[in-house]
């Protein structure tokens, strides 16, 4: 029997392989009863896989998948089914059955051999249909009805399987806006409702953090992030598993974190992806000296993105004329921790970084330790400054700093005629389209 | 791909059990009243009146011959043919037809495929070539009865695992699935062919086997041949439920509560007993399997529980039905029952491909 103290469901260090791929590497979970987790990641981060392991449908290489404290495969077939309810991406049935009977399928784990329907099963079906607003169209075949009428009959027949855990994977991919809304927040109040666990694999964030009690993500088959939404989302993340450029704001009424994406920042870790022009490329600058490289850059069909600058700053000004991101303090301030955690995020996000011959303080001092810091990892360009011009302001350091980037392989550029040479010639940095 | 089921207008069929029972009286009827047609001419008053005498036990009609031409000596021999010929071949149609008829219907829900027939996925060629071995071979002639059926499972059966591999690589292709089987019939045939020309009995055999025949036959057979469809056929049609929600994908339907892999290898076994007992006593009679689950889908409903007895009933009536038109058509000679089968079967086949390829430019599911 089910006992009231196991977790819903627990992977315990699980690994899957399929040949040479690893979908998922020593993923450890806990889903205690009555939660509401989202399920996100990149594409082939292994959001399925996880669902299809919790299912049952296949045997992990390594580790152990646990339902209500068994073993899922040592569950037979129908025992799994009646601990857990799935809803798959998209079904396409072939027969043109009425959605009450479509629902009354989710009895099938509930009947012995040979064994009709009896009144509660049929009771639990119209119960199901009410629940998502069906009840009217329980005699309309389930191939005349629409999408995201259809994808409700689904959920309806999952919720009459009386599973205390439902698993969705992507059950909002194939619908507009307005069912997506639909469709989870049934799923919330069912789970408020009737204390039901639900296990969303879910692409959209925003929805993720709308109407989950916790955030799991997954990249490359590991789960890199897990918590309340509020905690999980950050630009950094979107950044570092996504390879997305993004601000982070929140709803002013729900409270709950939203993002706002605005380009890809390299090729995409999980795959191929789609680019949106060159770059990105970083441009570090200051007192107008970053602007000339700025235009350039942005006339070539590069992505731009600068700092961290002070406000006020005349760079400031270029940057936002072209759309690029930067990272900003407060005029005459030493650049603080938060702004230089979104520096690291731009830098790292960039395909290439220019240092433009700006004038150097202690102030503005961390932007060139903030470069060294990506040295080895993408190609760094020096403007040359020019001869007997005082620049660092820094006792010292400042010089010091750029020594250490040409030792460690920044290349010199004479201006911007011989930057765009150079990152033309750079596989990496011009490689996006 | 949903080429199976009427055209969505709003409210589907839904179950229609009861006309399972008028399935079942229409084939009781033309039961009774095919004894009449045969390839000697028999007053129709006459073959009821011994047909009553028979099954009474001699209680009804002590002289059923009385008022015909025929003197009372000879009477002996026209029970002989109404009961023991005639009989005889309609109820192995009526047996074949209902074991081809529930394959097919199995066949189409484990494939999710509405092309799928054990004639064109090559199991009825593989039984057919089974028994075939037998006979040429000369195979324990006096165990003759019991080894035709076993070499035909064998080779029903064989088919039926090769299409389970060929099916499993791709499954739901209907290109692959339905290239497979031609593939394999005509190979199988040709294994046949070969076999029959070089058997001591020649040509003739060739046209038995690949054609499909009712005749020669005794009362043994049939109940060999209604035995192993009645107890194959039974525990088919109680695998309804489970191919109604097969019909959903191998996947969902696991999610649901059934174990998709073993239900389906073990419909397949079943089916294919099922095919092989059809074919080891009559040879390929090909498109009773396509045929008569879709016929049952458009009266019935598509309930599987519903479709798979149905099947049963159509594939008989069907069956009897071409034998009693071949009769009628020609009279005096029973023509192999494939030829008629094909007549009708084929037609429908090219009309449900080219419903499918309707739907598909459609953009139909």
């Amino acid at each position: 029997m089910i006992g009231p103290r196991d977790p819903v469901l627990r992977f315990r260090a699980v690994t899957v392989r399929f040949g040479e791929r690893t979908a998922l590497q020593d993923v450890n979970l806990d889903v205690p009863r009555g939660q509401f987790v989202a399920l996100t990641g990149p594409n082939g981060s292994g959001k399925t896989t996880l669902l299809r392991a919790a299912l049952g449908f296949l045997a992990p290489d390594t580790g152990s998948v646990e339902l209500f404290g068994s073993e899922v495969r040592s569950l037979s077939v129908a025992e799994r089914a009646r601990r857990v309810a799935w809803v798959p991406q998209e079904e396409s049935p072939r027969e043109d059955v009425p959605l009450l009977d479509y629902v009354l399928y989710g009895r099938y784990a509930h009947l012995g051999w040979l064994e009709g329907e009896r009144a509660r099963d049929r009771e639990a079906a119209v119960r199901a249909l009410k629940a998502v607003g069906l009840e009217d169209r329980a005699g309309d075949g389930i191939l005349s009805v629409s999408g995201g009428e259809k994808q409700r009959a689904v959920l309806a027949r999952a919720l009459a399987q009386e599973a205390p855990l439902i698993l969705l994977d992507e059950p909002t991919s194939h619908l507009d806006i307005a069912h997506q809304l639909d469709l989870l927040s049934r799923v919330r109040e069912l789970s408020g409702e009737r204390g039901v666990t639900v296990v969303a694999a879910l692409h959209d964030l925003n929805l993720a953090a709308r109407f989950s009690d916790r955030i799991v993500v997954l990249s490359r088959g590991r789960r890199v992030a897990d918590g309340v939404p509020s905690d999980v989302l950050s630009e950094e993340l979107l950044a570092r598993v996504w390879g997305v450029v993004a601000d982070l704001r929140r709803d002013p009424r729900t409270g709950a974190p939203y993002l706002l994406p605005h380009h890809l920042v390299r090729p995409s870790p999980s795959g191929p992806g789609t680019f949106l022009g060159k770059g990105p490329v970083h441009v570090v600058g200051g007192g107008g000296s970053g602007a000339p490289f700025l235009r350039a850059l942005s006339e070539a069909g590069y992505r731009v993105t600068t700092g961290a600058l002070h406000l006020l700053d005349s760079d400031l000004e270029t940057a936002e004329s072209l759309g690029a991101l930067t990272a900003v303090e407060v005029p005459f301030a030493p650049i603080g921790d938060e702004v230089r955690e979104r520096l690291r995020v731009l830098l790292e996000a960039a395909t290439a970084i220019v240092v433009a011959p700006f004038p150097v303080g202690p102030s503005n001092l961390p932007n060139l330790e903030e470069v060294r810091r990506m040295l080895g990892q993408v190609p760094i360009l020096l403007v040359r400054r020019p001869p007997g011009e005082e620049w660092d302001f820094a006792g010292g350091r400042a010089r010091a700093l750029e020594e250490e980037l040409r030792q460690g392989g920044a290349r010199s550029v004479a201006g911007v005629t011989e930057m765009l040479a150079t990152l033309a010639a750079e596989p990496v940095a011009a490689s996006s389209q | 791909m949903g080429a199976v089921a009427p055209a969505p207008t709003g409210k589907p069929l839904g179950r229609r059990p009861w006309v399972l029972g008028l399935l079942l009286a229409v084939l009781a009827v033309g039961v009774f009243f095919s004894p009449i047609l045969g390839t000697v001419t028999i007053s129709p008053d006459t073959v009821l009146r011994i047909l009553l005498h028979q099954v009474s036990g001699g209680a009804l009609f002590s002289e059923p011959c009385a008022g015909s031409s025929v003197p009372a000596s000879g009477c002996a021999g026209l029970i002989e043919i109404v009961w023991d010929a005639r009989l005889s071949e309609i109820m192995l149609a009526v047996v074949v037809g209902a074991g081809l008829g529930i394959s097919g219907g199995t066949l189409q829900g484990v494939f999710r495929n509405p092309l799928a027939d054990p004639f064109l996925l090559g199991i009825s060629s593989g039984g057919t070539l089974g028994a075939a071995v037998v006979v040429v071979f000369r195979i324990g002639v006096a165990e003759q009865n019991l080894l035709l059926p076993l070499f035909a499972f064998v080779g029903a059966i064989g088919t039926g695992a090769v299409i389970l591999v060929a099916a499993r690589s791709r499954f739901g292709s209907v290109e692959t699935l339905l290239l497979t089987g031609v593939a394999l019939s005509s190979f199988l045939s040709a294994i046949l062919s070969l076999l029959l020309l070089y058997s001591p009995t020649g040509s003739l055999q060739v046209d038995f086997w690949l054609l499909g025949n009712l005749g020669s036959l005794d009362w043994t057979q049939d109940g060999i041949a209604f035995g192993v469809v009645l107890i194959a056929g039974t525990l088919l049609a109680t695998y309804g439920r489970e191919l109604n929600l097969l019909q959903l994908g191998p996947d969902v339907a696991q999610s649901l509560g059934v174990d998709s892999r073993k239900v389906r290898i073990r419909l397949l076994l079943l089916a294919s007993i099922t095919t092989a007992a059809a074919v080891a006593f009559t040879g390929i009679i090909g498109f009773v399997g396509l045929v008569s689950p879709h016929v049952v889908r458009r009266v019935a409903g598509s309930d599987y529980r519903l479709v798979l007895p149905g099947a049963a009933l159509v594939g008989a009536g069907f069956l009897l039905a071409a034998r009693d038109l071949s009769l009628v058509a020609f009279p005096g000679t029973l023509l192999p029952i494939g030829i008629f089968t094909s007549f009708a079967g084929a037609p429908f086949f090219a009309y449900l491909l080219f419903r499918r390829r309707q739907f598909s430019t459609m953009g139909a599911p």
